[in-house]
């Protein structure tokens, strides 16, 4: 334990770590010093002046060294003038007072300076409600003013910082908060200050605007309406907003959530989500969020939602009763006995997929994931071991992340896996191409796409890389699915599972293996035992097609043909989508946010979600779905309660052994301190009330001989003269079904692209911007040529899920 | 691009400072972008911001936050009135405004015939002195103290007849 410092803070003793900064001192104390510029995530500043407060410390014979001694107690000396809590470290025996005359008089001050050039439009700001500035104003503030209220500063209000955050700067206190977080905690240094004095003003000159994926965080800790997303803006008054706790679904990270919702004259009375805030949860998210994550809701309130079942009738769909359209599909499941496939998607929970798995198996059919990625059952064996926190990485630690751009793929690993590097961890990324966190990387390993398993075996070679990982006191390896399909990253998979084990990486907290998986919740989707298919067009050809949460005919044309050829389809999602339009029967399920279940994050943490608003027409969770159709085909599956479901989950799976929704809802105390009716110290971030989630223990952990199964990776494709290898990689902003509905991202969506190095676009007589036709087998697409010269003049880089179905390494032609 | 204009130049700013710090080059490199026309262009600010790894957001703060770098285009002279608050308690803002009226022009305007460009700025060390400005143009920076309006018309009078 680092040494600890005592010192009395208004007549209240408190021992805290040395290095302390005496505003977060107080906080522990439950003190509250009014602070502005200080957060307690960002380095101290001292640039507002809020926090001043009057310091003493014991005083020291300069002869002896000795404290000197008045009365028995140690003389305590004041500075002559007030000093800045947020900037000063504790130090033992010091003493604070924060409530005295001369403190209160520079408090006031600073606030009454601080609004002689603030608009004081609180009726029609968003932050009003939920305002440092206010609040502090209210408790702080001297009342009345000594200038001259309507002489002010009058600058610009409505400025689009870029598409998703917009500026007030006549609000902006000029606290840089917004340009620290930007610079520190992303790395993206996308924000800073334009002049100087009373005319300070926040500037992003970045193409697009504000360009970074984490940009509305900044929202969350200005601590005035300067900083407002365009999601949220004018979009209703904080107090009348509820909150529920959830999990965001859009990557396999799972950032704790607050979903907001009012009822909504726009909506018909319905209530919807407002917005979407971080909940604290310091093991995942901190108190962050990506955009992805905040803004892409809008699925679930689309109007593509479907409501009510429906069954084929004369080549249309036809509204039906949820008793004959589960009817009709039990009666097809059983009557193709073998034939009968379930084909499920992360997205869903893990009550639902558990279920799904159950009924195959009773059925005697197949459970299969719909996912390019292999290696769950690895991630089950040598993944992270319990109590991993990224947060605790640094100095003598290792980071390797192999075939992933983490920044496009989970963001917020991105950021912890930076900041771990940032304290000292050793980061090694292993990608054909750049990535965002090469820039923080210790080592940068380029490998041509095709070698990832052989630049991961090469670990196993002596070099200054491999050592370091070897003797890092803890060590962890993301591998992802840039470049690979279902082969390679199984093949990936096991590579770097040996490579752990060779090290002695496995079986301990902050050690082991985790997935970028494409979904939310492909793990639980592993955990409970479906697994992907290589062949997938081939297992649904011909058979009894139970298709759940995707839609593989929007997404591929070669499944929409196997489709065309199944006996029977039935389709159960929450969305109208290309597969829906196929299907024989549609079963309309409950969204995320209507119902309650649990996810499993990439780090194999348990977490529940909650419901937040009513469900959408009739639809029902899929999980109680899938016991409807289990029930007509005689088999007896939970379909009443989630949590019943769970515990049923529990004692047929043995990693989840012991676990119940009660555990999964357990909270300890967090630091920071966040999410109280102090806005003005952490943010708007909600405080963590619904659960910080339990992380499977990993087989290795239990003990045990570990066995890896070797994972044979298929020959490198070698195209053809005249042909380029295309790969698939990973984009943020996609057009998958959970993301296109949220209009607002359009922009960063943009167009289906293919990456080229500019030797390649040379030989083909193309400029970046420019348009080409890629095809390969049987998939064809249009796409806008972006230049690349840290890749081989070899390939072509198309993003998933952006038009083009693209699984695996493929050769292509590009015109 | 500023390394293929002045590459000798460049690759010396840069010699002085150890790569992990090369972001300290970025003063000098904005002296050197200025040169020429006076200010600092945008592609300037990308070339210095890539020449130096940072974003062209941190290189536009420094240009802002500087009263000695520019990013628009002005006259042969900029006429810089400190108008701080030491300045301001000795009439900076009185001393302005009519100098404005003078010359017919607002604050961050040039004058007609291109001489000077008016600029309001944050404290220039010369408290004591109030009013004053700094004129910048190719003779350098050069400091008025104790400045009145008559006094500074008879100065523009002179700047007229300078010959390049
Ligand atoms: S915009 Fe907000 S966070 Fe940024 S400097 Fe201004 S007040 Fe602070
Ligand atoms: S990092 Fe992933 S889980 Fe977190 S908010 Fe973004 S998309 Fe959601
Ligand atoms: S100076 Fe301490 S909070 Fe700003
Ligand atoms: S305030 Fe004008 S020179 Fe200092």
């Amino acid at each position: 334990m680092s040494k600890q410092v005592t010192l009395t803070i208004d007549g209240k003793q408190i021992t805290v770590p040395d290095g302390t900064l005496v505003a977060d001192a107080a906080k522990l104390a439950g003190i509250d010093i009014p602070v502005f510029c200080h957060h307690p995530k960002l380095e101290p500043v001292g640039m507002c002046r809020m926090c001043l407060v009057e310091i003493g410390r014991p005083m020291f014979d300069r002869a002896t060294g000795q404290i000197v001694m008045e009365n028995g107690q140690p003389k305590i000396q004041f500075m002559p003038k007030l000093e800045t809590a947020c900037t000063n470290p504790v130090s033992e025996g010091m003493v604070v007072l924060t409530q005295t005359a001369k403190a209160k008089e520079g408090q006031k001050g600073t606030v009454e300076f601080l609004l002689t050039s603030h608009p004081l439009d609180c009726p029609i700001c968003d932050k009003g409600g939920e305002c440092p500035l206010q609040n502090l104003t209210m408790e702080h503030g001297p009342g009345k003013s000594r200038f001259i209220y309507d002489e002010k500063l009058h600058l610009d209000k409505q400025v689009p910082l870029g598409e998703l955050i917009w500026l007030d700067r006549e609000r902006c206190i000029q606290c840089a908060r917004c340009i620290r977080f930007q610079d520190e905690i992303a790395g993206e240094a996308v924000l800073g200050f334009d002049e100087r004095g009373r005319n300070t003003q926040i500037v992003s000159l970045s193409d697009p605007g504000f360009d970074s994926v984490f940009s509305g965080n900044t929202t969350d800790i200005c601590p005035v309406g300067a900083l407002t997303t365009a999601d949220f803006r004018f979009g209703a008054r904080p107090w009348e907003l509820k909150a529920q706790a959830s999990i965001c679904t859009q990557c396999p990270v799972g950032c704790n959530t607050t979903l907001n919702t009012r009822r909504e004259a726009k909506a018909g009375g319905d209530i919807v989500i407002k917005r979407v805030m971080p909940r604290q949860n310091e093991e995942v998210n901190e108190i962050w969020l990506c955009d992805k994550g905040r803004f892409a809701h809008h699925y679930v309130g689309s109007k593509k939602r479907l409501a009510r079942p429906q069954i084929r009738k004369d080549e249309k769909l036809a509204r039906a009763s949820w008793d004959a359209a589960t009817k009709l599909a039990a009666e097809n499941f059983s009557a193709s006995k073998k034939d009968f496939v379930i084909l499920a998607s992360g997205r869903l929970a893990n009550e639902d997929l558990f279920n799904l798995k159950s009924l195959a198996d009773h059925a005697g059919g197949r459970a299969i994931l719909y996912s390019d990625m292999g290696g769950g059952d690895l991630t089950a064996l040598v993944g992270v071991g319990a109590g991993t926190n990224l947060g605790k990485l640094g100095e003598g630690d290792a980071i390797l992340v192999v075939a992933s751009d983490l920044y496009e793929e989970a963001p917020i690993w991105y950021l912890r896996v930076k900041q771990a590097a940032d304290r000292g961890a050793a980061l090694i990324v292993a990608n054909p191409r750049e990535t965002k966190l090469d820039k923080f990387a210790k080592f940068s390993i380029r490998y041509s796409y095709g070698d990832e398993v052989k630049a991961v075996n090469d670990f196993g070679k002596k070099s200054k890389i491999s050592d370091e990982f070897a003797k890092a006191k803890n060590a962890i390896v993301f591998f992802g699915s840039e470049g690979l399909g279902l082969n390679g990253t199984s093949a990936v998979a096991s590579a770097c599972a040996d490579l752990l084990k060779e090290t002695g990486h496995i079986g301990r907290a902050s050690n082991g293996l985790i997935g970028v998986w494409q979904r939310a919740n492909d793990q639980g989707a592993w955990e409970v035992g479906l697994q992907p298919e290589e062949d997938l067009a081939k297992a649904l050809k011909g058979k009894a097609v139970y298709i759940v949460g995707t839609d593989p005919v929007g997404d591929d044309p070669k499944l929409a043909k196997a489709l065309e050829g199944a006996e029977f389809v039935a389709v159960q999602d929450i969305l109208e989508t290309a597969t829906t339009e196929i299907a024989d029967v549609v079963l309309p399920a409950q969204a995320f946010s209507e119902r309650e279940g649990t996810f499993t994050s990439g780090e194999r943490r348990v977490q529940r979600f909650y419901a937040a608003v009513p469900p959408t027409g009739d639809s029902k969770p899929d999980f109680v779905i899938t016991s409807m159709i289990a029930k007509q085909m005689n088999i007896v599956l939970e379909g009443t309660s989630v949590s019943v479901v769970f515990d049923i989950l529990a004692n047929s799976i043995e990693a989840f052994t012991d676990l119940s929704y009660a555990k999964l809802a357990e909270v300890r105390p967090q630091w920071p301190i966040v999410g109280r009716g102090d806005v003005y110290y952490g943010g708007t971030t909600y405080e963590n009330k619904h659960g910080l989630g339990v992380q499977l223990v990993p087989a290795a952990q239990v003990g045990g001989t570990v066995r890896i199964p070797k994972v044979k990776k298929e020959a490198v494709l070698r195209p053809k003269e005249k042909e380029l290898l295309a790969v698939p990689v990973n984009k943020l902003y996609d057009r998958g079904v959970t993301v296109s509905p949220a209009e607002l991202l359009d922009e960063r969506v943009g167009e289906a692209t293919v990456s080229l190095h500019p030797e390649a676009a040379e030989r083909l007589g193309v400029e970046a911007g420019a348009r080409v036709k890629i095809s390969f087998d049987g998939v064809s697409g249009e796409a806008v040529v972006k230049i690349d010269d840290t890749i081989s003049a070899g390939v072509a880089l198309v993003p998933r899920s952006m038009g083009i179905a693209i699984k695996e390494p493929v050769a292509a032609k590009v015109k | 691009m500023l390394l293929e204009k002045y590459p000798k130049e460049v690759k010396q700013i840069l010699s002085k400072y150890p790569p992990e710090h090369k972001r300290s080059a970025v003063m000098p490199l904005l002296y050197l972008a200025q040169r020429e026309e006076g200010y600092v262009n945008k592609a300037a600010m990308q070339d210095i911001a890539q020449l130096l790894d940072v974003t062209e957001t941190e290189v536009a703060s420094i240009v802002g936050f500087y009263t000695l770098y520019h990013d628009e285009k002005a006259g042969k002279y900029r006429m810089q009135v400190c108008t701080d608050l030491p300045c301001a308690l000795r009439g900076a803002d009185e001393f302005l405004n009519n100098l404005c009226a003078n010359l017919g022009v607002k604050v961050g305007e040039t004058t007609e015939d291109g001489l000077v460009t008016i600029e309001s700025v944050m404290c220039l060390a010369a408290c004591d002195k109030a009013p004053m400005f700094q004129t910048q143009g190719p003779d350098g920076i050069k400091y008025h103290e104790n400045m009145t309006v008559d006094r500074t018309m008879e100065l523009i009078e002179a700047l007229k007849k300078v010959k390049e």
